[in-house]
């Protein structure tokens, strides 16, 4: 088979929406690294001045861009989970095929994810990596009513006909058949549902915002850049129950009076794309996309797009800037993306998890979400729980539960002969929790009071043989990574706090302590998006938990 | 514009009430009734980049301070452009950014036409800059064999004011950022000289540079 042509590239995707990433991956697919010449060609093709592509293709770092190292490099897992699974070491035994490092690729639960092109395996080592095994929820352990992954455990729910068999549809049918779409958002905002990717913000307020905003045509983008280090749960819902994705999409839609809709999927899934492409066709073909959606006057269409390694982008601005095909810098908010999104236009951005609760949520009453909760707040949460737990995976949790049922009861407690010594929250971005403040239940108050937010949900735990200066060193190393550049605190704050984490900085303890309280200060008070402001986090509470480790090993 | 000309808007800046016209940001608020708020990224002939986060004011009823260059003033709102906290921000912000220049904070004035703001800041903030010491940011090109534009980037505090004053001012985009966070670089396409460029020597980028990374190659050799 001949390789499709420069021209025959450009053209499938110009008229395209989002055209730049997919143009820039059929490039990079094609020619497993972005060439000059390609480069010459698609940015007088999309409009593009050349110095911008330039720079843009730069901020990716998936994107290949040396003939020598290629896509098919293998790009090894050395997040702070596979760390302590050989991913160093994995790394090296690699190094003779051009491997390089990727941070945490959402596998933590199954150590250490590997991508060569489009395949990802997983393994400790060259000899034993395999595909990694379908990995389900396990039945929630505590017996808890689930909303989330209700029915992902049902076979084929993947499929058409096995989410149709299991209530799928149902939700979206409800909303087209009975329901206005005022009503639909009043439903979403009495179940007290929130944004799961981190924010928390009530996801039926969103959608008034962007119903009631001037401007059409209007979008729904789902999130689906989980790059967060330790959370892998919207991966397990991309992959296990595309469907309910889709239909939450659709319910937004409805509600909203979107017409057009993007998943930004992060480079990292390949198979999910693979699934959620094949789940988006056979919902075309049953009628639940397109035009006249179940004999409604109702259209709406869905596009996927692929990230490119940033994890930036699934900061919802710098996601809209990257779609756009500009550089993926966070914008200045107000306005926000509900009035100015995506093109300047009313933009609903809502996480995978949130979007998959909304069909569950159609199907019923709002207080039955409501109800889910232990406390005060409504519904669930997927903590994706990774590191040194007998049990780690995914685990859909009623808020207001003890993170130590969750721990102890629910994932196993600690490998035998062990203690927890600290648990992450957030994946990353809340820093650590340890000794007393363990005692927690999972909630944002609740998490809060402790002085670190639940965020997105992911929780990895280190037991009592970790180096928790080692630890810290490579969380905000990640940080400093992954900062975008463009503002002063996050930029050279991450930086800087890299290097007091690694031996650098004053040599007097007070001088080294005092530098590094007033670079966390300032980020978290004048950093231009999140994740400067929560970068410090991971730095102060080992400075606060482990004072003799800093005093140690600085 | 007679109906926005009846309402008076009005805010309270510093303990005082000041008028504001509509879409008018917090900085040129202040900057209109003499506040010197310390800016880098902020040139006004640019739309406000928000990056430096010097122009940080305090606004009542947020938790954070906000930037002033790209916060839209608001009606009856009760803004103050100096605070203890603000002073320690602007103070660390600018130690911080000494030290990814290796505190080459004495600038040749020959150099361009805003070379020495970012000095003159550092005094008038009683900003140290022996502190934060660590790797060094920028990366010069003085192999660049043009005669006019000098690139100094050892001195470049990515501030991208070369970078948007080429785009908004001149239209030509002959330079744009490379790579990201600490690593960020300014760079023609491909990384290449300027004479291989879009660029066409205007010398904007040179005027605006407020640390002298960029310098009047011309202005320099006459001294």
């Amino acid at each position: 088979m001949s390789l499709p042509a420069d021209q025959e590239l450009i053209e499938q995707w110009r008229g395209e929406p989002a055209p730049l990433l997919p143009l820039l991956h059929a490039f990079h697919d094609r020619d497993g690294y972005l060439s000059d010449h390609a480069l010459r060609l698609i940015a007088p093709a999309l409009g593009i001045p050349l110095a911008d592509l330039y720079g843009t293709v730069t901020f990716y770092h998936h994107f290949a861009r040396d003939p020598r190292r290629t896509q098919d490099a293998p790009r090894v897992c050395t997040g702070p989970v596979c760390r302590l699974h050989g991913g160093e070491e994995l790394l090296a035994a690699l190094a003779h095929e051009g491997a390089t490092a990727m941070p945490c690729a959402g596998r933590c639960d199954d150590p250490v994810p590997v991508l060569r092109g489009h395949e990802v395996l997983i393994g400790a080592s060259p000899a034993t990596m395999t595909a990694p095994p379908p990995r389900l929820p396990s039945p929630n352990p505590g017996g808890r009513e689930e909303c989330i992954f209700a029915e992902i455990r049902t076979p084929d729910r993947a499929t058409l006909a096995g989410y149709e068999r299991t209530g799928g549809y149902a939700g979206l049918t409800r909303a087209l058949d009975e329901m206005t779409p005022q009503a639909v958002i009043r439903h979403v905002r009495e179940s007290g549902l929130a944004g799961r990717g981190g924010a928390g913000f009530p996801t039926g307020v969103k959608w008034r915002a962007v119903a009631d905003a001037e401007g059409q045509p209007k979008y729904v983008i789902c999130n689906a850049d989980e790059g967060e280090p330790g959370c892998f749960k919207d991966r397990v819902i991309l992959d296990f129950d595309p469907h309910a994705v889709i239909e939450g999409m659709l319910i937004a839609a409805y509600a909203t009076g979107a017409r057009a809709g993007f998943i930004y999927l992060r480079y990292e899934y390949p198979q999910s794309q693979v699934i959620l492409e094949r789940a988006i066709e056979e919902a075309y073909a049953a009628g639940y996309l397109g035009e006249h959606i179940l004999d409604s006057g109702f259209h709406f269409d869905i596009y996927i797009r692929r990230g490119a390694g940033a994890y930036i982008c699934g900061e919802e601005t710098a996601l809209l800037n990257s779609l756009e095909g500009k550089h993926p810098f966070p914008r200045n908010r107000p306005p926000y993306p509900v009035t100015h999104g995506f093109e300047g236009k009313p933009t609903a951005v809502n996480n995978v998890e949130t979007l998959a609760a909304v069909p569950q949520i159609l199907r019923r009453e709002p207080s039955w979400y409501q109800n889910l909760g232990l406390g005060d707040i409504a519904g669930t949460k997927i903590i994706s729980l990774s590191g040194d737990v007998q049990r780690p995976g995914n685990y859909e949790v009623p808020f207001g539960l003890p993170l130590q049922t969750l721990l102890y009861d629910w994932a196993g407690g600690p490998l035998p002969g062990r203690t927890i010594q600290a648990a992450t929250m957030a994946g990353l971005s809340g820093g650590f929790l340890a000794g007393d403040d363990l005692d927690v239940t999972l909630d944002e108050p609740g998490v809060r009071s402790k002085g670190s937010f639940l965020g997105a949900g992911g929780i990895m735990v280190f037991d009592d043989r970790r180096d928790m200066r080692a630890v810290t060193h490579n969380a905000i190393a990640f940080f400093a990574h992954e900062s975008c550049g463009k503002c002063f605190p996050c930029r050279i704050g991450t930086q800087r706090l890299t290097e007091r984490l690694n031996g650098g900085g004053p040599a007097d303890a007070a001088a080294w302590h005092a530098e590094v309280a007033d670079i966390a200060f300032t980020m978290k008070e004048t950093s231009a998006c999140g994740l400067g402001m929560a970068a410090p986090a991971v730095v102060e509470s080992f400075v606060r938990y482990f004072p003799d480790q800093v005093a140690g090993k600085r | 514009m007679n109906e926005t000309e009846q309402i008076e808007l009005t805010l309270t800046l510093d303990g005082e009430l000041v008028t504001f016209t509509l879409g008018e940001t917090l900085y040129e608020v202040a900057q209109r009734y003499g506040r010197e708020i310390p800016t880098l990224c902020y040139d006004p002939r640019l739309e406000a980049f928000g990056a430096c986060r010097l122009c940080m004011v305090d606004v009542q009823g947020t938790r954070n301070p906000v930037a002033s260059c790209t916060t839209v003033a608001q009606l009856d709102t009760v803004v103050h452009t100096e605070s203890e906290r603000l002073a320690r921000h602007r103070r660390t912000l600018l130690e911080m950014v000494a030290s990814e220049n290796g505190g080459a904070v004495s600038v040749d004035p020959l150099r361009g036409y805003a070379s020495q703001e970012l000095g003159l800041l550092i005094e008038r903030c009683d900003a140290r800059t022996d502190r934060f010491a660590g790797a060094h940011s920028g990366t010069s090109k003085l192999d660049d064999a043009n005669p006019f534009i000098l690139r100094d980037y050892d001195r470049c505090i990515s501030c991208y004011r070369c970078v948007r004053v080429c785009a908004e001012q001149e239209g030509d985009y002959a330079i744009s950022i490379a790579n990201r966070g600490f690593q960020t670089q300014i760079v023609t396409e491909f990384d290449h000289d300027l004479r291989d460029s879009a660029c066409t020597f205007c010398g904007q980028c040179v005027q605006t540079c407020p640390t002298g990374a960029l310098a009047d190659r011309k202005a320099l050799r006459n001294a």
